[in-house]
C-alpha cells in the first residue's frame, strides 16, 4: 500500500501508460498492431509497400463486418457463434437464385435482400435466446448446427464458379488503383466500402442511439438495466438481428471477392472473429467494447494470418501466434481489471 | 419527468399514491398479505419492519419492478392501468414519478456518471423504444444539473467518468442525483444509509429534506430508528407481510416502534452468560488483500466468540472470504493451534477444520431443490463410505438425522428439499452441515440475515452452545445487536484496518457505530483521488 501511495502523488510513466490503458484497452491492440508491424518491417523491409497494405485491408473486410455484429452481440453480454453459418446460407442461397432466377439483379439489390436475409436469421436466434432463456451460446450452437445442415442438405452442395455478373462486378470494383514504380499494380477494391459503412452504422448505433446505451446497460447487469425500463427484449432481438444482418452482407463480399459460392466456406471462423473482438479490448462477459478497439483486432488478426508468411514462418505456426497474442490480451485485460 | 394529464387533473384531495388489497405470493409463501397504504405529496413516510416483513417486496411492486398478485395501484386517485391489476411496469413508475434507490444503489457500473443519472430520462421520454438519437448534450446538461444540487462535481471529465470507478458513497450521490434528474414525485430509498459514514449520513438527510421541500414525497425504508426520529414523518410498520401500524414518528418512543415490528418485548438481553475460554486458537498475523484489508492481526480463543463488523467497504466481507479459503489472502499467516496453515482453498479449510456458513445462505450455501440429508453430509462424503466404497445412505441418514434434532430444525423428514424450509430452518441446515466436520474455527457470515426473530433466538443458543464446547467461533455482521448479545469481543473495521477491539461487556451500539463510521473528515465524497480509480 505504501508504495502505492508513492506512486499516486507522482504516477511513473509506466502507471500511467497502464491507467491509460485501462481506460483505453484499444490502445493495447494498436500497439500490438504497431509491434507487428516493425517486426515484420525490420525482418522483410520489403513488406512496406501500398500492395501489402491493399492486401491487408482487402482480406479484412469480411472479417471486419462480421467481427462488428459481433461486437454488438458480445456488448450486450451474449455471444453468437452462428454468423458464419448465417452467412455460408445466405451467400449460397442468395448466389443460387440470383444465378437461376434473376441473372440481372444489381448489386444495389441483392446487398439488402443479403442483409435481410441474415437478419432474419439473427432475429429468430433473439427470439430463442429470449423466449427460452438459455444462455446465446448454447442458442446459437444450436442454429449454427441446424442452419448448415438444412444449407447443405436441401439447398446445395455444389460449388458456383461462375457467380452472377453484378456480384463479379462489385468484387472487381476498385476504389483505389496503385501505380508502384516496379509496374506493380494494386487496387484496394471498393468492398472495403462495405467494412466502412459497416462500422460507421455500429459505431453510430452503439454510442449515439438508446438502443446502444441499452446494449451497454444489458451487458453490464441485465438485472439492473431491466430494472431501470430497459426493454431486455428488443435489445436481444437487435443485437442477434444486427449480427445476423451483417452477416449476411458479409456472405455477399465473401463471394464477390473470391468469385466463387461454396457452401463449405465460412464454417469455423467464428473462434476467430471473437477472438479479434476480445483483442480489441471488448469483455467475453459484456458491457464494453468500442468499434476502433474492433477494427484494430481485426487488423491485428488479419495481420498474423496474412504477412508472417512474409517473413518465413510457416503458417502452420500462425495460430500459435495468434494464441500467443489473445493470451498476453487477455492477461493483460484480466490484470487491469483486478487491480 | 414529463408533466402528465393526470397531474393537471389531480384535484388536491387524492393522494399521491394510493395502493389498496396488495397481495404477492411467491410459489407457496404469502410474501404480502392485503397490505393498503396511502403516500400524501411532500410528506416522509418510513417504511419499517423486521428483515423478511414484506417491505422490500412493497417496494418492488410500488416501483413496477414486480407485478402484484392482487390488488390496485392509484395515482393521484387514478387507477393504474396494466397487464395485471397492480402492475405499474417500470417505464409506468418511472412516467408516474417514482424512482428508487435500490440498496445496491440501481447503477450500471460500465456506463458513466452522466448516463446513470439521466438516461432513464430520455428512456421514459421515447416511452420505452429504444430506436431513438441519444440526445448527448441534453444527457450532460440533465445530468449536470441534477449533480450540482447534490454537490458533485459537473465538469466532463466527471460526467464521462464510469461508475465503477467510483467510491460507494460517491455513487450513492450519484443514485439520488438521478431521481432528482427524473425530476421525482416520490423518491424509495432501500436502506440508503447503511454503508455511509456518520457524515455522509447527515449530509444525505439534508438532501431528503430539500426533496421534501420541493413537495417530493420520501419513503424511506429503514430500521434505524435514530434517522427516523430526527427526519420525523409517520412509520408505515410492517411484520410478516401484513401492515400492523402506522404512527407519527415524533410523538411515539423508540421502544413502542420496535415493539411493533417484533412483535414482542425486544430483549436486548446477552446470550453470553459464562464463557469458557481455553487456549488461542486462531492466530492471524499480518494479513492482507489488496485493496480490501490490510496487516490485520488478531487472535481467537477455544471457546470464545469473537465478532467482526464494519461497514460495507470495510473489508469485513473480504476477511471471512479469506477465513474460509474462498478468496485468500495474499499476504500474512493463520495459524491455527500454532501451525501454520494455508487456506487457499474451502476444501483446505475445510481439511484444516475450518467451518464457514455464507452470509448469502440460497446462493453461496445450499442446494435448494436438495434434500437436507445431501446438504447436510456434503463435506463429509468420505466418511460415509462403506465396505464398498459407496456412500452408505444409513450412515448419512443418520448423521442428518442426528444434526437436525440437535439443532432443532422443524422438517418432516431428512429428505424433504431444502427450499421447502423456512428461513430460520434453511440456516440451521447450513450450520448442520458445517457442524459434521466437527469444525476447531467455525466462520459466521451474517448468521441471522433474513431470519426471523424465533429462529435468531434459537440460532444465538446454538453458538452459545458450540462455544461452550470449546469451538472457536467468528461472526461477521452488520447487525450489532447480534454482536453484543453474543460476543466475548468486537473487532471493528474500517478501511481495511482493524480500528478497535472491544470487550463486548463494555461497549454498546451507538460507540461501536461511531468508531465503523468515522471517517477520515478530509475526504469529500467526491474525491476523485487515484485509489478510486480503479
Amino acid at each position: 500500500m505504501t508504495d502505492m501511495t508513492l506512486t499516486n502523488s507522482r504516477p511513473g510513466v509506466f502507471k500511467r501508460i497502464w491507467d491509460l490503458m485501462g481506460r483505453r484497452p484499444e490502445l493495447f491492440t494498436l500497439a500490438l498492431v504497431i509491434l507487428t508491424v516493425i517486426g515484420v518491417a525490420i525482418a522483410n523491409p520489403d513488406f512496406l509497400a501500398v500492395n501489402n497494405l491493399f492486401d491487408i485491408l482487402r482480406a479484412s473486410v469480411v472479417r471486419g463486418i462480421f467481427a462488428m455484429g459481433v461486437l454488438a452481440v458480445l456488448a450486450a453480454g451474449g455471444i453468437d457463434v452462428s454468423f458464419t453459418a448465417i452467412a455460408a446460407f445466405v451467400m449460397y442461397a442468395l448466389t443460387m437464385l440470383v444465378t437461376n432466377v434473376f441473372p440481372g439483379m444489381p448489386i444495389w439489390v441483392i446487398l439488402p435482400l443479403a442483409a435481410a436475409g441474415g437478419a432474419a436469421f439473427g432475429v429468430v436466434n433473439g427470439l430463442l435466446v429470449h423466449a427460452l432463456r438459455t444462455p446465446s451460446l448454447i442458442v446459437t450452437i444450436g442454429t449454427q448446427y441446424f442452419i448448415r445442415s438444412f444449407l447443405l442438405t436441401f439447398i446445395g452442395t455444389a460449388l458456383f464458379m461462375n457467380i452472377p455478373a453484378a456480384m463479379d462486378g462489385f468484387g472487381k470494383a476498385s476504389l483505389i488503383t496503385w501505380h508502384g514504380t516496379n509496374g506493380v499494380i494494386s487496387t484496394l477494391p471498393a468492398t472495403v466500402l462495405v467494412l466502412v459503412a459497416a462500422a460507421f452504422a455500429t459505431w453510430f448505433i452503439l454510442e449515439r442511439t438508446l438502443m446502444g446505451r441499452a446494449i451497454f446497460a444489458a451487458g453490464g447487469n441485465p438485472g439492473i438495466a431491466e430494472r431501470l425500463g430497459f426493454n431486455l427484449f428488443y435489445v436481444r432481438l437487435f443485437v442477434f438481428g444486427w449480427a445476423g444482418l451483417l452477416a449476411g452482407v458479409a456472405g455477399i463480399v465473401h463471394v464477390a471477392s473470391n468469385r466463387l459460392a461454396n457452401p463449405f466456406d465460412l464454417a469455423g471462423m467464428e473462434l476467430e472473429i471473437i477472438a479479434a473482438v476480445v483483442l480489441g479490448g471488448a469483455k467475453i462477459t459484456g458491457g464494453s467494447g468500442t468499434v476502433v478497439g474492433t477494427l484494430l483486432g481485426v487488423v491485428l488478426i488479419t495481420l498474423v494470418s496474412n504477412v508472417l508468411v512474409f517473413i518465413g514462418i510457416p503458417s502452420t505456426l500462425q495460430l500459435a501466434i495468434i494464441g500467443a497474442f489473445i493470451l498476453l490480451a487477455g492477461t493483460i485485460f484480466a490484470l487491469r481489471n483486478r487491480a | 419527468m414529463q408533466p402528465q394529464p393526470a397531474q393537471s387533473q389531480k384535484t388536491g384531495t387524492a393522494p399521491f399514491l394510493e395502493i389498496r388489497n396488495v397481495r404477492k405470493s411467491f410459489g407457496g409463501v404469502q410474501a404480502l398479505k392485503d397490505v393498503s397504504v396511502t403516500l400524501h405529496a411532500g410528506q416522509i413516510y418510513h417504511l419499517m419492519g423486521e428483515n423478511g416483513c414484506g417491505k422490500s417486496t412493497l417496494i418492488k411492486i410500488i416501483s413496477g419492478a414486480q407485478p402484484a398478485t392482487s390488488g390496485q395501484i392509484f395515482i393521484d386517485g387514478v387507477q393504474t392501468e396494466g397487464e395485471v391489476a397492480g402492475d405499474l411496469g417500470a417505464i409506468g413508475a418511472l412516467r408516474a414519478g417514482i424512482e428508487t434507490v435500490y440498496q445496491d444503489l440501481s447503477l450500471l457500473p460500465n456506463l458513466s456518471v452522466a448516463e446513470n443519472v439521466a438516461l432513464t430520462g430520455q428512456l421514459v421520454e421515447a416511452d420505452g423504444s429504444l430506436a431513438r438519437r441519444l440526445k448527448l448534450g441534453a444527457l450532460y446538461e440533465t445530468a449536470a444539473k441534477a449533480l450540482e444540487q447534490v454537490h458533485l462535481p459537473t465538469d466532463r471529465a466527471f460526467l464521462t467518468r464510469r461508475i465503477d470507478t467510483l467510491p460507494l458513497a460517491t455513487r450513492q450521490l450519484v443514485a439520488i442525483a438521478r431521481a432528482i434528474a427524473a425530476e421525482a414525485r416520490l423518491v424509495i430509498m432501500d436502506e440508503p444509509t447503511t454503508s455511509l459514514t456518520r457524515q455522509e449520513v447527515n449530509y444525505l438527510l439534508s438532501v431528503v429534506r430539500k426533496l421534501l421541500d420541493k413537495g417530493v414525497t420520501v419513503l424511506f425504508v429503514t430500521h434505524k430508528l435514530d434517522e427516523v426520529k430526527s427526519l420525523g414523518g409517520h412509520a408505515i410498520i410492517m411484520r410478516d407481510g401484513q401492515k400492523v401500524a402506522e404512527r407519527d414518528v415524533t410523538t411515539t418512543n423508540k421502544a413502542e416502534i420496535g415493539h411493533l415490528m417484533t412483535g414482542r418485548e425486544i430483549s436486548e438481553a446477552r446470550y453470553r452468560t459464562e464463557p469458557k475460554i481455553g487456549d488461542t486458537l486462531l492466530q492471524v498475523e499480518g494479513l492482507s488483500q489488496g485493496r480490501a484489508f490490510k496487516n490485520l492481526s488478531f487472535t481467537v480463543r477455544k471457546g470464545e466468540i469473537l465478532g467482526v463488523t464494519g461497514l460495507l467497504d470495510s473489508g469485513r466481507n473480504e476477511l471471512a472470504l479469506a477465513l474460509s479459503g474462498v478468496v485468500p489472502a495474499e499476504r500474512g499467516t493463520i495459524r491455527l493451534d500454532g501451525r501454520s496453515v494455508a487456506l487457499r482453498s474451502p476444501a483446505e479449510a475445510i481439511r484444516e477444520g475450518v467451518g464457514y456458513v455464507p452470509e448469502d445462505r440460497l446462493t453461496e450455501g445450499l442446494f435448494l431443490e436438495k434434500s437436507i440429508q445431501d446438504n447436510v453430509t456434503l463435506p463429509v462424503l468420505n466418511r460415509l463410505r462403506n465396505f464398498f466404497g459407496m456412500i452408505s445412505q444409513r450412515k448419512a441418514r443418520k448423521l442428518s438425522e442426528d444434526q437436525i434434532t440437535d439443532l432443532q430444525v422443524v422438517a418432516p423428514d431428512v429428505t424433504v428439499p431444502v427450499q421447502s424450509l423456512s428461513g430460520g430452518n434453511q440456516q440451521r441446515v447450513l450450520i448442520g452441515r458445517w457442524l459434521t466436520i466437527e469444525p476447531r474455527l467455525l466462520v459466521l457470515h451474517g448468521p441471522t440475515v433474513g431470519v426471523d426473530v424465533g429462529s435468531k433466538d434459537t440460532i444465538f443458543r446454538i453458538i452459545q452452545r458450540l462455544a461452550d464446547d470449546g469451538m472457536a467461533v467468528v461472526i461477521i455482521s452488520d447487525d450489532l445487536p447480534e454482536l453484543l448479545q453474543n460476543c466475548d469481543r468486537i473487532l471493528v473495521m474500517r478501511q481495511g484496518g482493524i480500528v478497535a477491539d472491544y470487550a463486548a461487556e463494555e461497549v454498546d451500539e451507538d460507540g461501536i457505530y461511531q468508531t465503523m463510521a468515522a471517517g477520515p473528515a478530509t475526504e469529500a465524497p467526491a474525491n476523485m483521488d487515484e485509489e478510486a480509480a480503479q
